[in-house]
């Protein structure tokens, strides 16, 4: 298993390169220049052109890309050109509150998911079943601005019962990451229902059944562990699209997470601050999956590793 | 004069409000703002929030105060020589930075120095050629030719005056983020895309602050902001949607304050290119759009139709008779240019820069097309708009592009200047529709080594009735801006350059 893990890890490594050559090259093939973007709408061609040769934006792209890749294999990720900070520094300042808020949510997705999931399997349609379907379905397709404000309207605004937006202590994690959490604990709950009502209607749960065995034992030790691995599957996938999705939740809830700054980089054509911040969450990306693996072997000692 | 009048009401209602009560001190003030600033560094910030913040922490040497007065901050009095070549700082005595630094002549050459090799040196002093310490608290500054904006432009923020020493130990290449200043207040923390802390100075020369801090906290959402403030999470927050105005206002505990601003919103022609060589076709254009129109029902009233290409509030200013709605008006003369049936062309414009910008372009365009001129919109993403306009003229493909101007000296040159002469065109300087007119070039020179003000002032009436007569732009509007504060918050100021200043302000509660 640990010989998988670092094959896995050092097949990483392609990937990662990848990912660089896209982002450095989709940036470049914007329209829009970083030094008239620093400069602003006031900034004289002059002054736009000893931006430029102080970013080294005047050098062809294969040295730009050289440069780029020499820093990178030296742990350095360059210098903003909005802010003159490491890039580094800028990009890992924000990424910790991003990790925060995605984690949260999906630990929270995951138990919500699977708990309504499962009972409404196990009852199908009943009336907890039908709300908690037609709940989900709302969760899915409610779009995150509109989500986030009537929970702030509701919680902080009419009870003042939380902080509506801003990033300190716990009770200001739990809007931010319900917000996000949503449409994932709508998809997790409506893909283990979906999964788990098939492994009910298996010989095995009947047979199961027929031993004598407690309901809940039936249900968790039977039924949900062999569900499981595509509900972990989807769990993995959704990471990626929370971290992704975080932007939003961020840009409502005045989170000071790395989808901003991707955002905001873009805008101001901030190349080092983008490349660097997507090359991090790739590798984010590029773990979890790993460990989702990994976790399959945990879930189904079946599964081998060689 | 709209806005003036609006800036005098607020003014005096803070003004009575503070002198009803007795300061109380201590308290932290949060305020709310949508961007994080670019930097800390007097000579990189480019954004009003990055001002905002500065402005606490490191002085300037003039203050321009929120009724666009000059007022002596570090300088106490100035004086320029009857030539305008010699032009001689008279500093204030006892001031001291935080890191306990005294603040000179010397201190205040290093600065300048500095900032004269930073990127937006041209633009602020470009004749000045040396700078001289005269004795420990006098600076000269001596000139090749009178720059009539030098004064004014004492007052930007890119020429704060942080201590020597942490210029001194600036590693090469790097930028001041933990700015060093003799401001009423000393930085404090700054959480990137979070929020920026300021506190207390207690050696400050001046009145010292009531309030022991200031955060200044991102929020980037509009609506977000709101809720804050509703819940107190937020003392005073900028930037209102003109639509929320209202229910803010009639919200117990809160008030709205509305600000001019010293942006202009314009719609500039390709001048070099046929039709648009036509004064008649540009007048037509003028004639064709309902500007107060566009001010009352997309801007919701917030703003003002312009009047000049620069705001009421900005020296030099002197007011021309708008054009007025008049489609008949418009097609007689498109008639008489050889356009009776109108013709075609493009209209770019920015999308989310400026308040309702796109609605704003499609009326514009729903105008034009009543008077027979068939105008294309074209929306560009904001970087790729600024790389757009930045061609020369055999490259330009616009016909048509709205953009803003913030004539943030408040001095006319600078709202003018690098707009219409034609030694600015683009790429060079920022005339981006190739305008060019030796009258205007001329008038625009004499302003600028006029040292008499009363001329100055004649010199620009005469340009400014040049530019509306010549209908150099579509003439649209400038903005203003809508704060809102929660009522605790005793004697913030709201600024013209799009700042909420809270040296003298403190919370009743």
């Amino acid at each position: 298993m640990i010989q998988y893990a670092v094959r896995r890890l050092l097949l990483a490594i392609p990937t990662l390169f990848g990912v660089t050559i896209l982002v450095f090259g989709m940036l470049r093939m914007l329209p829009g220049d970083p030094a008239q973007a620093m400069a602003g709408v006031h900034a004289t061609q002059e002054y736009v052109a000893q931006v430029r040769r102080q970013l080294g934006l005047d050098q062809p792209l294969h040295i730009q890309y050289g440069r780029f890749m020499a820093g990178l294999l030296r742990g350095d990720l360059g210098i903003s050109i909005r802010t003159g900070l490491p890039v580094s520094r800028e990009v890992w300042s924000r990424l910790i509150p991003t990790l925060e808020l995605t984690g949260v949510s999906l630990a929270l997705a995951t138990l919500v998911g699977i708990g309504v999931g499962v009972v409404s399997a196990v009852k199908p349609y009943s009336i907890f079943d039908y709300v908690s379907m037609t709940a989900a379905l709302i969760g899915l397709s409610a779009p995150v601005f509109w989500l986030g404000l009537m929970l702030m309207l509701l919680f902080s605004v009419q009870l003042r019962w939380l902080p509506a937006a801003g990033r300190g202590g716990l009770a200001n994690l739990v809007l931010p990451s319900v917000t996000l959490a949503a449409s994932s604990v709508a998809l997790i709950a409506r893909f283990t229902r979906s999964t788990m009502l098939e492994v009910m209607r298996q010989d095995y749960v009947n047979t199961a059944r027929a031993k004598g065995l407690p309901q809940g034992t039936v249900i968790l030790r039977h039924a949900l562990r062999n569900a499981l691995i595509p509900i972990v599957t989807i769990i993995g996938l959704r990471f990626g699209a929370l971290l992704s999705g975080a932007v939003l939740t961020e840009t409502v809830f005045a989170w000071p997470g790395v989808g901003r700054l991707i955002v905001d980089s873009i805008s101001a054509r901030d190349y080092p601050v983008v490349q660097g911040a997507v090359l991090l969450l790739a590798l984010a990306f590029v773990g979890i999956n790993l460990v989702v693996d990994l976790l399959y072997g945990l879930v189904n000692p079946r599964i081998q590793y060689d | 004069m709209q806005g003036k009048l609006l800036l005098v009401a607020c003014l005096l209602v803070a003004g009575l409000v503070a002198v009803a009560q007795v300061p109380k001190v201590g308290g932290e003030m949060v305020i709310g703002f949508g961007t994080d600033p670019e930097s800390l560094d007097p000579n990189k910030i480019t954004s009003a929030p990055a001002g905002m913040v500065l402005t606490h922490i490191a002085e300037t040497l003039l203050f321009m105060t929120e009724d666009l007065q000059i007022a002596p901050l570090l300088v106490e009095t100035w004086t320029v020589s009857v030539d305008g070549l010699t032009v001689m700082l008279y500093l204030r005595k006892g001031v001291f930075f935080h890191d306990g630094t005294p603040f000179n002549a010397e201190a205040v050459k290093v600065n300048l120095e500095r900032f004269r090799k930073a990127t937006y040196a041209f633009l602020l002093f470009p004749r000045v050629q040396t700078i001289d310490v005269v004795d420990e608290y006098t600076i000269r500054f001596n000139l090749d030719k009178p720059f009539a904006p030098l004064i004014p432009h004492l007052t930007h923020n890119f020429v704060a005056i942080v201590s020597p020493k942490q210029i001194a130990e600036l590693p090469e290449g790097r930028d001041i983020m933990e700015p060093i200043g003799t401001g009423p207040f000393k930085f404090d923390k700054w959480v990137r895309g979070d929020y920026v802390r300021i506190v207390r100075n207690d050696n400050y020369w001046g009145q010292k602050p009531y309030l022991d801090s200031v955060v200044f906290k991102v929020v980037p959402s509009d609506a977000t902001r709101l809720v804050l403030l509703e819940t107190g999470q937020i003392h005073a927050m900028m930037r209102v949607p003109p639509l929320d105005a209202p229910r803010v206002a009639a919200t117990r505990g809160l008030q709205v304050v509305q600000v001019p601003s010293v942006r202009t919103i314009y719609i500039a022609f390709n001048y070099q290119k046929p039709p648009f060589t036509d004064v008649r076709v540009r007048q037509a254009i003028n004639y064709a759009v309902d500007k107060e129109a566009i001010v009352k029902e997309i801007l919701g009233g917030v703003g003002g139709v312009s009047d000049a290409p620069i705001m009421p509030l900005i020296y030099g200013y002197s007011p021309q008779k708008p054009y007025p709605y008049d489609p008949e008006m418009a097609k007689k003369l498109l008639a008489e240019a050889g356009f009776p049936r109108g013709f075609k062309c493009t209209l770019y414009h920015p999308t989310g820069r400026y308040m309702k910008d796109a609605a704003i372009a499609e009326a514009v365009q729903a105008y034009l097309a009543e008077v027979g001129i068939q105008a294309e919109l074209i929306t560009m993403e904001w970087a790729a708009y600024l790389a757009f306009l930045r061609k020369p003229v055999n490259e330009a493909t616009f016909d048509m592009f709205m953009l803003g101007w913030g004539c943030v000296t408040l001095d006319a040159d600078y709202g003018l200047f690098p707009l219409f002469h034609t030694s600015e065109w683009a790429p060079v300087g920022s005339n981006r529709s190739f305008y060019s007119n030796p009258v205007v070039d001329n008038l625009l020179d004499q302003a600028r080594v006029e040292t008499n003000p009363a001329t100055r002032l004649a010199i620009y009436a005469d340009l400014i009735r040049v530019l509306w007569e010549d209908a150099g732009w579509l003439f649209l509007h400038y903005e203003a801006q809508i704060n809102a504060q929660r009522t605790v918050a005793k004697g913030l100021i709201h600024h013209p350059r799009e700042y909420i200043l809270a040296h003298r302000a403190w919370l009743d509660q």
